[in-house]
């Protein structure tokens, strides 16, 4: 059962969940047409198997406490934060919340590509129960924060993936939560949106907002969260202050890497010396460390994607795993590494977000088993009279004769074993 | 339940901005958007007009009028079921990401159809006017009407939209079932060229048979409307919201799980 605490109730209680259970029916055993359901009856099946996504969970969040939620791929971190927000509801169990309840669950939920950035803001603020007037007042801070002043009577189907996730995250902030429920949504877009959200959040708890985050980040719980819970197979394990509940993670992590995972993504030279900054038009090599446990590689791959500051997507390549790594480095059995090159980048000079992705393939497409980014500073290799988001190879032509040429920008993505 | 009704009243703005949001992406996309929308009934009004009055001899006078006032309430039907229908499902990432009352959304269906009805009565008046069909102070009622259309409505889409997400081929046997209830529909035929033991069945099973009945009574003959009749269809209406919100409410608490 869930349950809004009454308008009269002054409790210091902001959520709280007493032996909450979920438990979800697999999929493939539900039936989901009519057909099949004709099919059911002349051949019935079983009951379909069933699965427990939380399993008896009780924990107390107190007004102005930030509690990190800490656990594995498939731990029930996902379900509790549904079960938190009213996205789904409990089998068993209870869970209380008291005061307004924000999720961030993902940036710009909600938004329809053919309405402009400034429909979409009063449209997204009445989904969370905002009038047009509460809207009102926030709209200038809204497109203030999020930078988009000049692009808020466009459809956001034109907007990039940052602006439109600088929208969603500036709606966030700015509804004034008593309770803000976190899901991961700043590990993606670029550093500079990041820094400004991680920023704002800061803000919010200094400000007393409840804060509810979910990561499998241990560094990130430990700054934002006073407390952490630790979940494993949808059990709640340990629950206390942060430092203990990380470092209790992070054991756990070690002792069983039951699943791939990648250690480090950097950019190196090739000697293998790390490189903070690459010259556009010159070769940048992306080096990945992973983790593969002995039988975890099956079926494994391994996504690059390449984004600039803005956010915009430039380039995204996946292999197979087993095509392309080397086995045995450094000791760990396990651990292989991976260098992606690619020749003379065709980037003009912005802060580059490299992000790589493990992936499996699941029933629902491909599953992320891991993820990580860095930044690489794309820096003018000389003085020339460039603009734009590229650096095309072009060659200034006169009459009569003689020519000089421009950078020589090929994309080609080369994987080296 | 009375919890419930202090939340959509909440919630009213997501209403208000729900069926903002489905009209400005239909119009928008092309200035003449709003006639488009128009296009279907009139165009059906005209190939009604020339089977029955060229092909068939029908001898029904401003036979153009009396099948539109029909053409253009079933438009609305046909239109609201098929959205409402899909609404849930089509709003799945949304309904995974954050609370707002769900039922919202196939309500916001009918609402955003209906408005496009009511944005279509004055080319039926034209049609009126250019066949010279009485404009009578009965015209008072239609708002009445389009009310207890709007409550039908509400009922049938709260049923079968969470049906579909349960079963995602209700859409096509809605599809089919849409033709066969036009067919069953007084439509492009008057009620009284019915056998008269099975018109009255007609009214008792089928609603929509009552109210496009009502709407050519007082639009097309310039007739009074029966209140009693009327009140009997309404009355019909709101038991089966009452039906249909049971129905919601009760397939609506897993519907997360099915998504």
């Amino acid at each position: 059962m869930w349950r809004m605490a009454g308008p009269g109730d002054r409790s210091e209680i902001a959520i709280e969940l007493r032996s909450v259970s979920r438990r979800f029916r697999l999929h493939h055993e539900t039936r989901t047409s009519f057909q099949d359901w004709f099919v059911g009856l002349l051949r019935p099946r079983g009951k379909g198997e069933e699965f427990w996504a939380l399993r008896d969970v009780s924990f107390t969040l107190r007004r102005g406490e930030s509690l990190g939620v800490l656990g594995r791929n498939g731990a029930g971190k996902s379900t509790l934060l549904k079960l938190v927000t009213r996205v789904l509801e409990p089998t068993s169990g209870e869970i209380i919340v008291n005061g307004r309840t924000h999720a961030m669950l993902e940036l710009g939920a909600g938004f329809h590509p053919e309405l402009s950035g400034r429909d979409n803001v009063y449209l997204n603020g009445s989904i969370y129960g905002f009038s047009r007037r509460q809207m009102a007042e926030r709209f200038d801070r809204i497109v203030q924060f999020a930078e988009l002043e000049r692009f808020i009577d466009t459809p956001v189907k034109h907007y990039s993936l940052g602006m439109f996730m600088r929208l969603g995250f500036s709606i966030a902030v700015h509804l004034d939560p008593d309770i803000l429920v976190i899901d991961e949504v700043l590990s993606v877009g670029d550093a500079a949106f990041q820094r400004k959200g991680y920023q704002a959040l800061r803000d919010l708890k200094a400000r007393g907002t409840t804060i509810l985050f979910v990561s499998h980040w241990p560094e990130l719980v430990r700054e934002f969260c006073d407390r952490a819970i630790l979940l494993q197979e949808g059990r709640l394990i340990d629950n206390g202050p942060v430092d203990a509940v990380a470092a209790h993670y992070e054991r756990m992590l070690q002792e069983q890497p039951t699943d791939a995972e990648i250690l480090r993504l950097r950019a190196v030279d090739e000697a293998g010396t790390v490189l903070e900054a690459v010259p556009s038009g010159s070769d940048l090599r992306i080096e990945v460390l992973l983790r593969v446990p002995p039988g975890s590689g099956e079926g494994l791959l391994l996504a690059l994607d390449l984004y600039d500051r803005e956010g915009t997507h430039l380039f995204g390549s996946t292999g197979r795993l087993a095509d392309i790594v080397s086995s045995a480095s450094e000791g760990d059995p396990a651990a292989q590494r991976v260098q992606a090159v690619i020749r003379g980048l065709p980037v003009a000079p912005t802060t580059l977000t490299v992000a790589a992705t493990l992936q499996r393939p699941s029933e629902a497409g491909l599953a992320a088993v891991d993820r990580q980014e860095t930044e690489v500073e794309v820096v003018a290799p000389w003085s020339a009279q460039e603009r734009g988001l590229l650096r095309l190879e072009h060659i200034w032509e006169s009459e009569p004769g003689g020519t000089s040429r421009g950078g020589r920008a090929v994309p080609r993505v080369e994987i080296e074993r | 339940m009375a919890s419930q009704a202090v939340e959509i009243i909440q919630y009213r703005s997501l209403l208000r901005n729900l069926v903002a949001k489905d009209l400005k992406v239909r119009y928008k996309n092309s200035a003449l958007g709003f006639v488009w929308s128009l296009l279907h009934p009139l165009l059906l009004m005209v190939v009604f007009t020339f089977v029955f009055t060229q092909l068939l001899d029908q001898d029904t006078p401003a036979f153009p009028v009396f099948v539109l006032t029909a053409l253009l309430p079933w438009h609305w039907t046909s239109t609201a079921v098929t959205a409402g229908t899909a609404s849930l499902v089509d709003n799945a990432p949304l309904i995974n990401k954050v609370y707002f009352p769900r039922i919202l959304l196939p309500v916001s269906a009918v609402l955003s159809t209906g408005a496009n009805y009511v944005l279509g009565l004055p080319a039926l008046f034209l049609f009126m006017a250019l066949f010279d069909r009485a404009f009578t102070p009965w015209l008072v009622f239609v708002p009445i009407l389009v009310l207890i259309q709007a409550i039908f409505l509400t009922a049938v889409v709260l049923i079968l939209a969470p049906l579909n997400v349960y079963f995602r081929d209700t859409t096509v046997l809605v599809d089919v079932g849409l033709t066969a209830w036009f067919f069953m529909t007084p439509i492009f035929y008057s009620i009284e060229w019915v056998v008269p033991h099975l018109a009255a069945w007609m009214y008792r099973i089928n609603p929509m048979a009552a109210i496009v009945s009502e709407y050519r009574v007082i639009m097309y003959s310039g007739g009074v409307p029966d209140p009693l009749f009327t009140g009997r269809t309404g009355v019909t209406a709101l038991v089966l919201l009452v039906i249909g919100y049971l129905v919601f409410t009760r397939l609506n608490r897993n519907l997360g799980e099915h998504l």
